[in-house]
């Protein structure tokens, strides 16, 4: 009793706190013109696309080429998908925003973890980039690879046009002295990842933006836009410059009436990661894993199998509202809740990728109430990810490099995409479990896997690593006014 | 089976001598477990230690605070005797240890040894413990249970049976399991005396509060309105941990299933704040013992043991805690589950994000918040867990295999019992 009083204190506390901060009662409306597209959409109608990263050698000419191109960097606003053939995006680094003239000062006010890297002693063994994945191996991004200042994306139509505009952008790096480091590929758009499975279901929806009453996805826009209140009802961390460096007004005043002026607003971090998959490496891991007695193999069960180990089938159904067999009818639905149909993972285990990447109301401090909802929602990601290399047809194997080029965007990098990757995927001890890192991404090389009890869990042990890590970064996408300001300083 | 205590010895250090306690304590970090200096995992019934040079310091009005060494374990048992087997285990590695002190004896034997650490034993009222009674050896025999357990099941097949059959034959393969046997008879409780004190603690305050309260409860009330009027003038503090700190702290940070958190600062000016801290301090020790005592610290299920150390007399205070996870996830359940509980404490801390009524606000300022505990951390590079693959959730589950062993079960409940394996 006494327990559930501090319970209910607890509760009452949480409840004086968000009155008390005394911010708006209405989320405030996203300024979708002033926010890059893709934060917004995936662009799912530009189906070609391609990531170079840029060096900028000369301020002037940085600037010049950044006022080129600034009106084609496409807003989320106004936005007419049939009419659409081409869209640019834009995101830099810390040491590309230095280049174009912030000052090391105004650095500080963005993230740490963007400020420091994606990479160091510390945060690659925190998320799971070693051995095979160290950033020292890396293809771009890492160490041994000169240092990129922007991350340009290029989306067209069809490939011709996405040739085309290759081609012109080339044009203009030699004019403005920019040059293209590395550029990171992307196949022809699909919705089906290299395993097998529909990818990126589950997506957040932005209050203030997008249509949803769902409980679930419906999440703050400072989650993923700074400038906005956050789930917390606070304003995420961002860079707020002295009025005196914005002479002609351009960037938008602190939303939280410092006076100072915001240059994160509508901005927001991306992480692009290259996630090599050895499909060949998976495909026999499960035909090991699932051999008759005879020896023969067992094609159910290994679709079964891998299947258990996503959480989800082929289709996007999920193994919750499916357990027996994929159900293209179920492929599209996602509002659902482990916790009450399934509390000990008898349909979707407990370690598959789906319930750790986004454990809804499975976690405490409360399984199955909206308290747990509510701390779920602090641990979201918008996911921009594509494939690259060409899809490996059943039967065969060889040696290609494909895989994800995993994009997510949000407001908080350690909260956000580090939590997620460290405590949820890549922690054995993920949610009681025993040695079980997660089956699909982590960075284990001799990991287990417990499918559905039924009714005990029989362990597939050894499991490889399937997935690695050959190149990542942090990049800060800022909102279009700030990109204006960027190309109109002068100091 | 005996209950669990803290052993805190806190004693000066003879500043000229700082360079060679250094030294000794890199030998000792480079392995807590197992060294010649203090081998922690030699100490029977230690569940996690730590030692910690803290430099010199000046107070907020300018006065010097000199070097101190600290020990702190959480052990089975009383904590005296925990300090004898100290000595007995490290002995000479004590002299090395504390050789750097005031007042080390110059001659040590076991009888002044003792004598020395006995007389800077500071008695910590606020003490967690994630379960008490549950010693190391249980925790260590329960997991090697589990692991037993999964390879029996891996080894048979019960395709067909009942969730009720199959736990049959595990407990059938148990009882003829002589190294497992023991897990057939229950974890054995808390010993009756340390239960009949217990029970008289528990006690003590609602009686105190009746036969005290036309007392106690107008004073604390005005302190709460007298803190309350401090906090109009508290200044939020933003500032980042430095670069330099972060690499430090983070370099000795998520190697095991848990980690090891340390954190200190001075209470803020005044009497008021002092007088809050002295009289909370024993009231989240009761909170401890009495109401948080099953698996859970106000709703925070992944600390295995924590104490607030009071210091220098009530100018400083010391957090010390063994949490799973990193501390991103750590930071985020003391935001999300318990930022009421921190905040009655930590508020009163200088720097910490502003409160009102001395429960609101505070830790709910996330990024302030989670700076303010970087600020403060102290790199604790000397730091021993006994038991550093297990999460506090890992070690429940193996106590509720082993309880699962006996007695009936509905199929659903060894359903859910077998889903533990």
């Amino acid at each position: 009793m006494a327990i559930a009083a501090v319970d209910a204190f607890a509760r009452l506390a949480r409840k004086v706190d968000s009155l008390m901060r005394g911010l708006p009662l209405h989320t405030p409306a996203v300024e979708a013109e002033d926010v890059q597209g893709i934060v917004l959409r995936g662009y799912g109608s530009l189906p070609y696309a391609a990531y170079p990263l840029l060096r900028f050698s000369d301020r002037k000419g940085a600037r010049a080429w950044l006022e080129r191109f600034l009106t084609r960097i496409a807003p989320g606003r106004p936005h007419d998908a049939n009419a659409q053939a081409e869209a640019l995006q834009l995101a830099f680094t810390p040491a590309g925003l230095l280049a174009l003239g912030l000052t090391h000062d105004e650095l500080q006010g963005f993230s740490s973890e963007f400020l420091s890297g994606i990479f160091g002693p510390h945060r690659s063994r925190f998320l799971g980039d070693v051995d095979e994945s160290a950033p020292e191996q890396w293809r771009w991004g890492g160490p041994q690879n000169t240092e990129a200042h922007a991350l340009l994306m290029v989306f067209a139509k069809t490939q011709a046009r996405l040739s085309e505009l290759q081609a012109e952008l080339r044009q203009s790096y030699v004019a403005h002295s920019v040059s293209e480091v590395h550029v990171l590929e992307t196949a022809e758009l699909s919705r089906t990842e290299h395993f097998g499975f529909v990818d990126g279901i589950s997506q957040p929806a932005i209050d203030g933006y997008h249509q949803s009453d769902s409980r679930l996805h419906k999440i703050k826009p400072g989650e993923f836009l700074l400038g906005y209140p956050n789930e917390y009802g606070l304003y995420t961390e961002r860079p707020l410059l002295d009025g005196t460096r914005d002479t002609r007004g351009t960037l938008p005043l602190d939303a939280q009436g410092s006076s100072r002026r915001d240059f994160g607003r509508n901005g927001t971090y991306l992480v692009v990661r290259q996630l090599r998959q050895n499909v060949p490496l998976f495909r026999e891991t499960l035909d090991r894993l699932t051999r008759r007695p005879d020896g023969s193999s067992d094609e159910e069960a290994q679709a079964y199998l891998a299947a258990q180990m996503v959480g989800r089938w082929p289709s996007g159904a999920s193994l919750l509202e499916a357990p027996y067999g994929d159900d293209v009818s179920k492929a599209r639905s996602n509002e659902f809740r482990y916790q009450a149909l399934d509390p000990v993972g008898a349909r979707c285990p407990i370690g598959s990728h789906v319930r750790r990447a986004n454990p809804r109301d499975a976690l405490p401090p409360h399984a199955g109430t909206e308290y747990s909802l509510e701390v779920n929602r602090h641990h979201r990601l918008i996911r921009r990810g594509r494939t690259y290399g060409q899809p490996l047809p059943h039967g065969q194997s060889d040696q290609a490099d494909r895989g994800l080029m995993f994009v997510a965007i949000n407001g908080n990098i350690s909260r956000q995409f580090e939590f997620i990757q460290h405590s949820w995927l890549n922690d054995p001890r993920f949610n009681g479990l025993h040695g079980q890192a997660d089956p699909i991404a982590s960075a284990s090389n001799d990991n287990q896997f417990a499918p559905s009890p039924k009714p005990v869990s029989a362990y597939c042990t050894g499991l490889p690593r399937f997935v690695t890590v050959a190149g990542g970064g942090y990049f800060f996408m800022p909102g279009i006014r700030a990109l204006r300001f960027l190309s109109e300083l002068s100091s | 089976m005996p209950h669990q205590e803290a052993l805190t010895i806190i004693a000066p250090v003879a500043e000229e001598r700082e360079a060679e306690l250094a030294e000794v304590m890199r030998a000792l970090a480079a392995n807590p477990a197992q060294n010649d200096v203090l081998a922690f995992g030699a100490l029977p019934g230690c569940h996690f230690g730590r030692v910690l040079h803290l430099p010199a310091s000046r107070d907020l009005s300018g006065q010097k605070i000199g070097p101190q060494l600290m020990l702190l374990s959480d052990c089975d048992g009383s904590a005296q005797k925990h300090l004898k087997q100290l000595v007995d285990v490290a002995g000479p590695g004590l002299d090395r240890l504390f050789g750097s002190c005031i007042d080390y004896p110059r001659q040590p034997s076991p009888a002044n040894r003792v004598a020395f650490l006995q007389k800077r034993v500071q008695r910590v009222k606020a003490v967690y413990v994630h379960r008490q009674g549950r010693t190391v050896e249980q925790i260590r025999r329960e997991a090697e249970l589990r692991d037993a357990l999964v390879s029996f099941v891996a080894e048979r097949h019960f395709d067909g049976l009942s969730a009720t059959a199959i736990r049959e034959q595990i407990i059938a393969h148990v009882r003829t399991t002589a190294p497992l046997r023991w897990a057939l008879d229950p974890a054995p409780g808390i010993d009756a005396s340390y239960r009949i004190r217990n029970a008289l603690d528990a006690l003590a305050l609602p009686l105190g509060l009746v036969a005290l309260g036309p007392v106690v409860v107008p004073a604390a009330l005005l302190l709460l309105l007298l803190v309350r009027l401090q906090e109009q003038t508290d200044v939020m503090q933003h500032g980042r941990p430095s670069p330099e700190l972060v690499r430090t702290l983070t370099e000795l940070e998520d190697f095991a299933a848990h980690n090891g958190f340390t954190a200190g600062g001075y209470v803020k000016p005044g009497w008021v704040r002092r007088a809050a801290v002295a009289s909370l301090l024993p009231l989240i020790g009761w909170g401890s013992r009495h109401l948080f005592t099953r698996d859970s610290l106000a709703g925070v299920k992944s600390i295995h043991f924590a104490r607030w150390v009071p210091m220098d007399d009530g100018r400083r205070v010391v957090f010390c805690s063994n949490y799973d996870g990193s501390l991103e996830s750590y930071n985020n359940d003391f935001i999300d589950l318990v930022a009421w509980g921190l905040n009655l404490i930590f508020s009163n801390g200088l720097g910490y994000p502003s409160t009102r009524w001395l429960v609101f606000g505070g830790a709910r300022y996330e990024q302030e918040f989670k700076n303010f505990l970087r600020r403060h951390q102290i790199p604790t590079p000397v730091w021993y867990s006994a038991y550093p693959h297990l999460s506090a959730r890992n070690i429940e589950r193996n106590a509720a295999l082993r309880a699962g062993l006996r007695g009936h079960m509905t199929e659903q409940g060894a359903q859910a019992w077998l889903s533990l394996l």
